[in-house]
């Protein structure tokens, strides 16, 4: 046929192409096995999951949301954006459901009415590690292993580069909470608020050859990019411990707050079944679990 | 087409550059449009041939037909095709059959001297073979008006002698109406039989052509072709 | 210099590797893109080509407006939509944020400016003579519109090859109302983003040479087209 014709059916060729990649894309890559019940329920909807950048990056949503969807055909939308901003869309009602770290502003969110009559329930909890790089300019390693609030005195003291999250997300109220313990307030070029998530912030210490605080699931997934180490961790004290909850919006905020879902949600991730997929998350690839479920039985 | 306008006015904002009362072009007329530059005679062609709308007045045609006006420009534009397809393309618009369509195209080639071209690019050719697939583009429907806007100003003489030719044939063969802009006076006398005198927007003088290019009734229409004749 | 060219070498293993959710993720950026363009193009186009065509009052103004949206930096546009389509918004009802469809509204708002304002100066010389020709010889609105993008395609469709650079390389604009949700509004330019925030700089650089190799793979076809037209 004809060059010009030729040419066109390419073209034609190329935007079919693109339209059957876009459909049937999509797939996850990694996902537990498929239960042993009748089939994958019917999709019946969405919800919108805002969440923290940690239960994203570290992969635990890749991991345990297709089972979700799969029992209930809701499917779910994850809003990946620091605490602060998740809890801030539920206030305005732009989510349906939270899954947070950062206990005290959920607490005040609750007695704002901005939950439903459940309320917050606690879903698993792992710890914050304080990385830095190789070199370790502030001696934290040495003085201050186990203690944060010691390394954190130690990195203000030498003035070395320390990135903050500075997003009102669970890791930053973390950070800022641990700054106030220790009776300092940090300022000055060497801390760097950075507004990003925390595989971001992370990567930005290791450019920056700075330290930082961060959840231990997603140190675990975007670390070994990295060239930092952990410098301090496991406090006695617990002050590095970290707690998530779910909440889920309060309904009466608007019409398109998907109520049902979001209550499907929360007692699926609060269930026996899903708290044993969320403790096996992460075991093969790390030899210890990312996350502890310890929702109340 | 007969042509009647009892009153034609155009302005561009304050500038009025077109203001006539009772002009009426009969069908089947040969007519040329002469007068001084800015006398408002290439307005008047676009007005009727409806390209450009007037401020006051119209212009009545015996048919309503839009399609059956068309108007021929200095410079023609030629579609980015054959010469063949530009003589086609009207007749295309009016969903002739391709084999009507191809005699049609044929025939107006040969009368104008065209069929060596007719694959060639149109818009490579020269002035005067422009002009001519031009005419024969607007030929192709058989139109009952024609208006021209200095068709042959920059033209050989040789090409000038065939598009008259044309001219004087369709006139007298179909009955078409010509309308047509020139500052060739010789070219007045040769083709038309009647003649309009514009200037400054005004119709100074209309009548018999070879009468008013003898003898003008007029002083500014004496003036003007005494001038003309002289370059 | 081993990120580099271990990315290069991801690369051609992630294309040939079969994985459904890069195909996606490629194939969602196709789709977003082209179907921006598309309807941009059928907004855009026509009207460029009319506001070559006619004068009128205000139009000065119009362009100018025009020129200024033809830079409209994406995260703006990305952010209007969003707001718009937020369940707090006008039109939240429709849910459509987080949704590819969020993703063509927000680029048609980006390419959309792009493709009057290239077409408008693409046509400013030719559409007057081109609207001329159409009229006197009978067509009607719609074919006139068609005639000019037949006789200026070359440059058109430079002008929508522009419009699909700027759409699929945009970043902006999809991560604000698109969310980067895997499976659902994923595309290659959030993608690299995320990627690079995650530390995993090979994936990054591999996607990233997929989305030159497709933007470079376009200009390849319009070179041609050009080429061949223009002859």
């Amino acid at each position: 046929m004809k060059a010009s014709k030729k040419r066109w059916l390419a073209i034609l060729m190329i935007l079919a192409m693109s339209f059957t990649l876009a459909a049937c894309g999509g797939g996850e890559a990694e996902a537990p096995e498929a239960p042993e019940a009748e089939g994958p329920a019917e999709i019946q909807g969405k919800i919108i999951l805002a969440t923290t950048t940690s239960t994203k990056d570290s992969g635990l949503l890749d991991y345990i949301l297709p089972e979700f969807t799969y029992q209930t055909g809701w499917e779910v939308d994850v809003i990946s954006v620091g605490s602060g901003e998740a809890m801030a869309m539920g206030e305005a009602g732009e989510a349906d459901v939270l899954l947070v770290h950062s206990p005290k502003d959920e607490a005040a969110f609750v007695e704002n009415g901005h939950a439903d009559a459940d309320g917050r329930f606690d879903v698993m909890y792992n710890d914050f590690v304080i990385v830095g790089s190789a070199d370790d300019p502030a001696g934290v390693k040495a003085a201050a292993a186990s203690d944060a609030i010691a390394a954190f005195t130690a990195i203000m003291e030498k003035e070395s580069t320390f990135i903050s999250r500075g997003d009102n997300s669970g890791t930053h109220k973390k950070e800022l909470s641990i700054w106030e313990k220790a009776g300092l307030q940090p300022a000055g070029e060497w801390y760097v608020e950075a507004a990003a998530g925390m595989g971001d912030v992370i990567t930005m210490a290791d450019e920056k050859m700075g330290y930082t605080i961060a959840d231990r699931a997603t140190w675990l997934a975007v670390g070994g990019n990295t060239q930092l180490q952990i410098v301090s961790e496991k406090d006695p004290s617990g002050i590095l411990n970290n707690q998530y909850g779910v909440i889920c919006v309060n309904p009466e905020k608007n019409e398109l707050i998907n109520a049902d879902g979001a209550k499907a949600f929360q007692n699926w991730i609060l269930s026996a079944e899903t708290q044993e997929l969320i403790g096996t998350f992460g075991a093969e690839e790390f030899g210890a679990p990312l996350f502890t479920p310890n929702a109340a039985k | 087409m007969k042509l009647e306008i009892k009153r034609l006015v155009r302005d561009y904002g304050t500038k009025r550059v077109l203001d006539l009362e009772e002009v009426t072009i009969e069908k089947g007329t040969r007519t040329a449009i002469i007068g001084p530059n800015g006398a408002g005679k290439s307005t008047l062609l676009n007005i009727v041939s409806r390209i450009d709308s007037a401020t006051e007045g119209e212009v009545h045609y015996e048919s309503e037909d839009p399609r059956l006006v068309t108007q021929v420009f200095q410079q023609p534009y030629m579609l980015r095709t054959s010469v063949e397809r530009n003589i086609q393309y009207p007749l295309r618009l009016r969903n002739w059959p391709e084999d009507r369509m191809k005699k049609r195209s044929d025939e107006l080639m040969e009368e104008l001297g065209l069929l060596d071209l007719r694959n060639q690019k149109a818009w490579k050719l020269s002035g005067g073979e422009t002009q001519k697939v031009a005419l024969a583009r607007a030929l192709s429907f058989q139109p009952s008006l024609l208006l021209l806007d200095e068709p042959t100003a920059n033209i050989d003489p040789a090409t000038t002698a065939e598009i008259e030719e044309m001219l004087l044939k369709i006139n007298q063969e179909e009955g078409t109406t010509i309308l047509f802009v020139t500052h060739n006076l010789a070219q007045a006398r040769r083709v038309c039989n009647r003649l309009l005198f514009l200037d400054k927007g005004k119709l100074v003088e209309s009548g018999d052509c070879q009468s008013i290019l003898q003898n003008p009734a007029e002083v500014k229409t004496r003036r003007f072709i005494a001038g003309e004749l002289l370059i | 210099m081993d990120v580099i060219s271990a990315g290069i070498a991801q690369a051609f293993r992630l294309i040939l590797s079969g994985d459904p959710e890069i195909y996606g993720i490629i194939g969602l950026s196709l789709f977003v893109s082209f179907s921006s363009v598309l309807i941009s193009t059928c907004l855009g186009m026509p009207a460029g080509i009319l506001l070559g065509t006619h004068s009128f009052r205000g139009k000065g103004v119009l362009l100018r407006i025009i020129y200024t949206f033809m830079s409209l930096p994406p995260v703006i546009a990305g952010l209007t939509v969003f707001l718009i389509l937020m369940r707090r918004g006008p039109l939240g009802h429709l849910q459509l944020n987080y949704t590819p469809t969020a993703m063509i509204i927000a680029q048609i708002c980006l390419v959309t400016p792009i493709i009057i304002g290239l077409t408008y100066n693409l046509v400013r010389e030719k559409a007057p003579v081109v609207n001329r020709l159409g009229i006197t010889l009978g067509a009607g609105r719609l074919e006139i519109m068609a005639l000019m993008i037949r006789e200026m395609r070359i440059g058109l469709t430079a002008a929508v090859v522009s419009g699909f650079g700027r759409a699929i390389s945009e970043v902006g604009a999809v991560m604000i109302v698109g969310g980067n949700i895997k499976g659902k509004t994923r595309v290659m330019t959030t993608y690299i983003t995320e990627l690079k925030s995650m530390g995993d700089y090979s994936r990054a650089i591999a996607i990233g040479i997929v989305l030159l190799i497709i933007a470079f793979a376009i200009n390849a076809i319009l070179y041609n087209f050009q080429e061949r037209e223009g002859k």
